[in-house]
């Protein structure tokens, strides 16, 4: 019981990085039929902008702010500075190439990755890096009787939050409303007087932003982080958006949360060596059950 | 004089090939360039300042070719996305290495071995999933490449070696010569390549090649013409994983040592990438795509860990300057010696009239067997000369009735047209007659036999086809090309056939481009053979469609609204082609809304509203039934 409640309570913390990673990956998907394989480098980048940001001046931003002051600072710079590279890469990578089809832009999308794992490891070397013990928040208690830190309660909070306000602004605001618009029929948004730049703009902002916050969580959680990090959360994104139904934004934080939980639970009570294989044999099982995902709507083609 | 006959006079007319005088150059040009190519390669390894580095070099560009050449099957003549080709690499690699260094079986025999196993384990693997669409199918593929790299890792039954892979694998060793050394190496691969260009190549120009080809283009049009789309993507998989697991057993008795790191998603997407920076189903661009990302980081070697990011930025300059890759494959004004068939008439006349339908035999038998395979026995008689019937049809989406109980006749040589307002459910009919959805309950009887459950491949080799209400061609390919898909299901020449140019082989493609091009005429549209469908003006297109499904020479030739969009001297003309069809034999079956065209032709007409059928019979009494005129303009109130 023991083990299931710890891995459990683990399961839904990495869940939640997946989820808020795979919340961006459906987004920029949803409105560019793009699978963006920089994304999972983007939140890398945010691990590391959160990272640079706290052992600054010998970590000035904590001392002055405190652990959970120096932490929202963090998150906030890596949002805004993810933020910033997901727009500078929307339109110096994918604007140029979106016309041209899906394969050209696919294979932008393998370049954007290949040169931000490596641009990273110019900047900050191929060696991991640590996060420092004393900008991590880790008071350990337990509620209910589980065991948990100060630490997995903020960041299960504040992805939900995250998570909900996303949900929000998509399925109940008017801008939402064009997003989903822009989602469906590009041509058609524009023609009912949709900007659809602005929503390339808002989602390239945002999608990779969240991942930024999921990175300096990530690194926080883990302490470590490397170069080379990105790819492997950006494949579970991705495994967690096709397993909800790609493009279907509940759909991605569901899957998200469900990978993270299998994941825990099968390298807790199985093996941990063989979890991804498990994790990969369970997405292709649920792909031949449901050809487009839990939640992904059944598109029967026109004829 | 029908139209078919002021269209025949003009036969060959097409547009002036620019005659020049034919030097030496351009008549041998391709083989001058074959043989200057493979000068070169022969040269290159002693050449004074290439060092052995330099010939290694040459020798990863082979064994990345052929990872290209073997993704390009499946991405480039597919259009399928595997993003896990790497996957079939490393079984090709790993079962060499196992094999060698336990059983010492010799790697000359493992190289066929290799191809056999990752080709088997393609097919084992992709059979459940190969119905994935796009994307889905991408992560699947995915999936597979992690499941397969992971598994090398966990070291199974200590058959992998785990993270530290496998050492002291052998070198080839052909009929006592041993290949060792650099250029041994160079060459060993380098001939390999050359054997899987010509098949390739001959593939490529082959009924399995365009089938391929139809498939990416669309999906649905391409089963709709015959082609068994399901069969042809699992064929695409097992013979590129088959190339692949070949390059995974030349790299492992190469390197003498494998481990799992060499198999990773970033081999995969550098595959992924070759292909697109060569051109999607370009041959010549696969190799020229693994010689620039084989090259590339190679030439940056100086700048150390910097090239990586250098590649990544080339990459994507590449894809906004030269999104169609650096050597396309250029399919429009190829000509007909483009499509690689041997032995065609000098004469295009000839070529037309070698295609007259009497003549071929690409298609459906009127008897029990088509081709020495039987048909199903009939299960009723064709009473009353009626060529389909469909009794009692119906289909439901969730709560709502399509279709309700529908019977419908088509009486043979005929022309039947079946009317109703918008979402009446005709072309949901049509779908039914065709295989692209299954009835609810009810039977279809085409000639005798019940149809009901076949697939639409199998329906049109039957002798039903079809033309879509919004118009379904292949767009990037060429008009003679579109309609050569036709005669496809009555084909039996297979990969094997297409390699070696069998003469059974070489008389069907005979047979079916001259099928082809006897339509394409028939339709007027001969002078735009070289021509991209999608090129074609809108009217054009319906004409290529209707073109493409007389090439199946079906006994039932279903149309969906072959008049929308056309004007007023457009839709007339197609009236006098539908009736000289008649008159040639065919059965016609038509949706129509133009009422011009369907009381002028029409033979027979069924009404359709709400799923049901409200009436039918001659044109003229259908025109003045009560209940036609409510459906189509309301009920009069009192």
């Amino acid at each position: 019981m023991a083990t299931f409640v710890e891995q459990s309570i683990n399961g839904l913390t990495i869940g939640s990085f997946y989820a808020l990673v795979a919340l961006g990956y459906s987004m920029v998907y949803g409105v560019m039929k793009l699978i963006n394989f920089a994304h999972g480098d983007l939140f890398a980048l945010g691990s590391y902008l959160g990272y640079t940001l706290l052992i600054a001046g010998s970590s000035w931003v904590t001392m002055h702010f405190g652990l959970w002051g120096g932490m929202t600072i963090a998150m906030l710079f890596a949002f805004v500075g993810v933020g910033l590279a997901g727009l500078l890469m929307e339109r110096v990578a994918y604007r140029p190439v979106y016309p041209t089809g899906r394969l050209p832009l696919v294979v932008s999308a393998l370049g954007m990755s290949i040169f931000l794992e490596n641009g990273i490891m110019a900047i900050w070397g191929s060696r991991p890096q640590a996060y420092p013990a004393a900008v991590v928040p880790s008071t350990r208690f337990s509620i209910l009787g589980l065991p948990v830190t100060s630490l997995q309660i903020v960041i299960l909070l504040l992805s939900f939050t995250l998570m909900l306000v996303i949900w929000f602004i998509v399925e109940k605001t008017t801008f939402g409303a064009a997003i989903r618009a822009t989602a469906l029929d590009r041509s058609t948004a524009t023609l009912m007087g949709i900007d659809v730049r602005v929503v390339i703009f808002f989602i390239f902002a945002l999608g990779p932003a969240l991942g930024g916050i999921a990175g300096v969580m990530n690194g926080m959680y883990y302490r470590a982080i490397s170069f080379n990090m990105g790819w492997a959360y950006g494949l579970k994104a991705f495994t967690a958006t096709i397993l909800g139904g790609i493009g279907n934004i509940p759909g991605a934080m569901i899957g998200g949360i469900l990978l993270g939980l299998m994941e825990s639970l099968f390298a807790g009570y199985v093996s941990g060596a063989w979890k991804d294989v498990f994790v990969f044999v369970i997405l292709i099982a649920v792909l031949i059950w449901r050809p487009t995902g839990l939640l992904g709507e059944k598109t029967a083609e026109k004829v | 004089m029908g139209i078919t006959d002021s269209i025949l006079k003009h036969a060959g007319s097409g547009r002036p090939s620019g005659k020049h005088p034919a030097t030496f150059w351009s008549r041998n040009r391709g083989w001058l360039l074959l043989a200057i190519t493979g000068a070169l390669f022969a040269v290159y390894p002693f050449v004074p300042f290439i060092s052995d580095y330099w010939i290694d070099v040459a020798f990863f560009v082979g064994i990345y070719a052929l990872l290209g050449l073997s993704l390009n099957i499946v991405l480039g003549e597919v259009g399928l996305f595997d993003l896990g080709h790497t996957a079939f690499y490393a079984i090709g690699a790993y079962v060499t290495a196992i094999l060698n260094t336990t059983l010492h079986v010799p790697i000359v025999v493992l190289l066929p071995l290799s191809a056999v196993v990752a080709g088997g384990f393609a097919y084992l693997v992709m059979s459940p999933v190969i119905h994935l669409k796009g994307d889905y199918l991408c992560i699947v593929t995915i999936g597979i490449g992690e499941i397969v790299r992971l598994t090398m890792i966990n070291n199974p039954f200590n058959l992998t070696g785990g993270p530290n892979g496998i050492n002291g694998i052998g070198s080839p060793n052909l009929f006592g010569l041993a290949v060792n050394s650099s250029t041994q190496f160079y060459f060993y691969t380098w001939i390999i390549i050359a054997v899987v260009v010509f098949g390739l190549v001959r593939l490529q120009r082959s009924r399995v090649g365009r089938a391929w080809n139809y498939i990416r283009e669309d999906e649905t049009a391409a089963e709709a013409s015959g082609v068994d789309v399901r069969s042809y993507k699992l064929l695409a998989f097992v013979l590129g994983a088959a190339l692949a697991g070949a390059a995974g057993n030349i790299y492992a008795s190469k390197q003498m040592s494998i481990s799992p790191g060499s198999f990773t998603f970033m081999e995969s997407s550098l595959l992924f990438c070759i292909v697109l920076l060569g051109g999607l189903g370009s041959i010549p661009g696969s190799i020229l795509g693994a010689a620039i990302v084989v090259v590339f980081p190679e030439v940056f070697r100086q700048f150390a860990s910097y090239r990586l990011l250098f590649f990544g930025l080339a990459l994507i300059v590449m894809m906004i300057f030269r999104p169609g890759g650096i050597w396309p494959r250029k399919r429009e004004g190829a000509g007909l010696a483009g499509l690689g068939i041997q032995g065609l008439p000098r004469n295009e006349d000839d070529l037309i009239l070698m295609g007259k339908p009497d003549a071929s035999i690409l298609k459906p038998a009127t008897t029990d067997t088509v081709r020495g395979v039987r048909l199903p026995p009939m299960t009723v008689t064709m009473d009353e000369g009626m060529l389909l019937q469909t009794h009692g049809v119906t289909l439901k989406f969730g709560g709502l009735t399509a279709v309700n109980n529908f019977d419908l006749n088509v009486r043979a040589g005929k022309i039947t047209s079946l009317i109703g307002p918008n979402g009446a459910g005709k072309t949901t009919l049509f779908n039914m007659i065709t295989g692209i959805y299954k009835p609810t309950s009810g039977q279809i009887d085409f000639m005798g036999r019940d149809i009901t459950t076949l697939k639409p491949h199998t329906i049109i080799s039957y002798g039903i086809a079809r033309t879509f209400q919004n118009i379904r061609l292949f767009p990037s390919l060429t008009c003679i090309e579109n309609i050569m898909s036709g005669p496809h299901c009555h084909a039996r020449s297979g990969t094997w056939a297409a390699v070696m140019h069998t003469v059974t082989e070489v008389r069907e493609e005979r047979e079916i481009v001259a099928t082809a091009a006897y339509r394409l005429n028939q339709v007027g549209l001969w002078p735009y053979r070289d021509e991209l469908a999608r090129n074609l003006p809108y009217g054009k297109q319906r004409y290529l469609e209707i073109a493409r499904a007389l090439a199946t020479a079906p006994h039932l030739l279903i149309l969906d609204e072959p008049s929308s969009g056309l004007n007023d001297k457009e839709s007339e003309d197609l009236m006098v082609l539908l009736q000289s069809l008649v008159k040639e034999g065919f059965t016609l079956l038509l949706i129509e809304h133009d009422m011009q065209v369907v009381m002028g032709i029409s033979d027979w007409i069924a009404v359709m509203d709400m799923g049901q059928k409200i009436a039918e019979g001659l044109p003229r009494d259908v025109y003045n039934n009560q209940r036609v005129i409510e459906a189509y303009l309301g009920k009069e109130d009192d």
